[in-house]
């Protein structure tokens, strides 16, 4: 089942500046999609748009058959985002409390929510965090932090913005791990990122963006040699000829 | 415009709140008294923000100081703090960024009238804070104002010949 | 950000732990105004009151008093105020100084009811968690019309929660700055602009950012309610606050 339908999706900023330009995308229940592109080539707005963050100017967005439009809450529970920087989306002053924050918009009951909460610290092992200021987490710990505070409201698809920006290498380890189990427990994955190294050995596929339109999309071993036209860096085993690893081996 | 116009002002005088709490902590060392950064940031609240954002965000501070939360510098917080020495400038804050709220969105955002604004805040945050001290100690209306004003004058004008060109640079970063 | 962390809340199981935040705020309340009717006797009992139920809730004594190292110097300066303008039969002088025994007398008193207030703020804050102070505000503005208490809840989690980021973000920005020599510039107005422009522009990116994170996780005010739950405990509690006030205010 397609997940995700976009449409002719175009997107102005207010400033009549051209964010998006007929955009076309399909995406499978249960892939793990990698967006790559250089600074400015539009990543974050197409992401944005996912859950009515932003809205288009011209064309659809639906998730699973229903525009985003329509619903912009149920939009937004079914497509968690997790953003470029952890320390501006973390709000609650205990970890507890931050991942409780999304559960409590939904107005579930109280007992629901503790529920959720343990379950995703647990998930993504935090469980002994549970009191932590957040402020004293690690770079990928608050990284961890911030996807519990998303799939604490059950989402299916789960958009990473450049999951991995300002971490050191435990710190990548630690949430590609994450990524890579959620993909495995039947998420949807979308990955925002200009650097393939690091994800590109789990993508099912691959899109790259240039000054917001969809220029190639494939699978990622077929456009392994054609990346650096786009000004993305090809990845290091794939240029000396070799098959790309994971990282986590 | 992405997140709806409450939201984000919720969200801007939160953290104007929590910047106000972290100017306790910041002290530029010029001159004998060193000059702490609170008080500019509550001018800066009432220049940016308006009476109604400003008083939110100045009453949620102060709310959450009396109530304990770890926002006061200094050591004891809780609503010891209100009844001490200092008490009557922490709640001479929320008249003084009301008025300053109220001036600047009556008039036309200019020099002279942030001016005027914060002047009169800064009388607000006085009245309060001496006659405060004042009851506390039980000095002459004279001797209170020696310790509990004069020493922080200059400082003041210094606050808000600098607040000016602050302002000045983000009013069209809050209102794009 | 030891300086903060130095008066918050410490967990325990101490029977002041246990009681409902909304009780302890009413204490807070009734001991605080009834220490201002108290004097020598009364004070002293609320003071062993307060000490005995801080070091029961896991305080040392060593603790509490180094709590005062600040306070200390607001109170000798109130102390030594009074005792130098109360009008009186004189201790002792100095040229125009004059020291008298009710100017000692009402400046002890004074600083002891202040005292007593900090001690009472104490004991709250350290048994009581952070997100329950939270919930009994939202609980006790609830009834109130045109008060939006579930903001004023998530406002005041907002700021304790960016109050750390925001003052190391300024240590930055002043060590950065320090780092390229500002300190020899010595106009202090250009100083503060250099260093607040920054830190304030920063405050608002992060608060456009924080925006749309929170509505990306659906924010609205339209909340799940905070648990508060009362017990017996509670109640005997306040009976016994309010007869030990009834007792000191009628004395
Ligand atoms: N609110 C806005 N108003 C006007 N232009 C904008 C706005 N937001 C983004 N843009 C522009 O839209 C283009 C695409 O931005 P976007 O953030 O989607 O890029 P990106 O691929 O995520 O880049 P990065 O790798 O730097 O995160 C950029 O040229 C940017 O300048
Ligand atoms: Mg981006």
């Amino acid at each position: 089942m397609n997940i995700i339908e976009i449409e002719n999706l175009s997107h102005y900023f207010a400033d009549g500046t051209c964010g998006l330009e007929n955009i076309n995308l399909t995406i499978e229940e249960g892939t793990f999609v990698v967006i790559a592109g250089q600074n400015g080539s539009g990543k974050t707005t197409l992401l944005k748009h996912l859950n009515g963050l932003l809205l288009p100017t011209t064309g659809t967005v639906r998730l699973a058959g229903v525009p985003v439009s329509e619903n912009l809450v149920k939009a937004r529970q079914m497509v968690g985002m997790v953003f470029q920087d952890p320390d501006s989306q973390i709000v609650g002053e205990t970890v507890c409390d931050d991942v409780a924050f999304g559960p409590e918009n939904l107005c579930l009951d109280r007992s629901e929510v503790k529920r959720r909460v343990y379950r995703t610290l647990k998930v993504v092992g935090l469980l002994d965090f549970e009191d932590q200021k957040p402020h004293l987490l690690s770079g990928g710990e608050k990284r961890r932090l911030a996807i519990a505070g998303i799939l604490a409201m059950e989402p299916k698809v789960l958009v990473f913005d450049e999951p991995f920006s300002s971490l050191d290498y435990p710190g990548v380890k630690q949430v590609l791990k994450q990524i890579i189990s959620l993909h495995r427990s039947g998420h949807t994955i979308l990955a925002a990122a200009h650097d393939l190294e690091k994800v590109i050995a789990h993508a099912d596929r691959l899109v790259i963006m240039k000054d917001g339109k969809v220029v190639k999309d494939e699978t990622p071993s077929q456009l392994l040699g054609e990346l650096e036209a786009f000004g993305i860096r090809e990845p290091c085993a794939s240029r000396l000829g070799m098959e790309v690893q994971s990282w986590l081996n | 415009m992405i997140a709806t116009k409450q939201l984000r002002m919720t969200v801007y005088a939160s953290l104007l709140a929590a910047l106000t709490a972290a100017g306790a902590y910041l002290a530029i060392p010029i001159g004998p008294v060193p000059i702490v950064l609170q008080s500019l940031f509550i001018f800066l609240s009432g220049l940016l923000l308006g009476s109604r954002w400003g008083v939110a965000s100045v009453g949620v501070y102060l709310l959450a100081g009396a109530l304990g939360l770890p926002v006061f510098a200094g050591g004891v917080g809780g609503i010891g703090r209100f009844a001490g020495p200092t008490g009557g400038y922490l709640l001479g804050f929320l008249p003084a960024v009301y008025v300053i709220g109220l001036i600047t969105e009556k008039t036309r955002k200019r020099v002279v009238f942030d001016v005027f604004a914060m002047v009169c805040g800064s009388i607000i945050i006085y009245s309060c804070g001496v006659s405060w001290l004042k009851i506390l100690t039980g000095m002459t209306l004279a001797k209170t104002m020696v310790v509990g004003m004069y020493p922080f004058i200059l400082g003041d004008v210094l606050k808000i010949a600098a607040a000016v060109p602050i302002a000045k640079a983000l009013r069209p970063v809050i209102n794009p | 950000m030891a300086e903060l962390s130095a008066f918050n809340f410490r967990p325990g199981s101490s029977v002041l732990h246990g009681l409902d935040v909304r009780f302890k705020l009413i204490f807070l309340v009734l001991i605080s105004f009834t220490s201002l009717k108290a004097y020598t006797v009364a004070l002293s009992v609320l003071t062993l009151v307060l000490v005995a139920a801080l070091m029961h809730s896991g305080l040392s004594l060593k603790s509490i008093l180094k709590t005062f190292r600040y306070v200390s110097v607001l109170l000798a300066f109130i102390f030594i105020a009074r005792a130098l303008s109360t009008p009186g039969s004189v201790v002792a002088e100095f040229k125009a100084i004059s020291i008298t025994r009710e100017g000692i007398y009402y400046g002890a008193m004074i600083c002891w009811r202040l005292v007593i207030v900090i001690l009472t703020g104490l004991s709250f804050v350290l048994t009581t968690r952070p997100s329950e102070i939270k919930a009994a505000v939202e609980w006790t503005l609830n009834p109130f019309p045109f008060i939006p208490a579930k903001r004023i809840a998530t406002m005041m989690s907002l700021m304790v929660r960016f109050l750390p980021v925001i003052i190391d973000q300024a240590k930055e920005t002043a060590d950065a700055q320090r780092a390229r020599g500002i300190e020899n510039r010595k106009n202090p107005v250009y100083r503060l602009g250099k260093l607040g422009i920054p830190l304030m522009r920063r405050t608002f990116e992060r608060a456009d950012k924080l925006a749309v994170a929170m509505e990306a996780r659906c924010y609205s005010e339209n909340r799940t309610d905070p648990v508060l739950s009362s017990g017996i405990m509670d109640w005997i509690a306040l009976c016994g606050v309010v007869c030990l006030c009834l007792v000191i205010i009628s004395a």
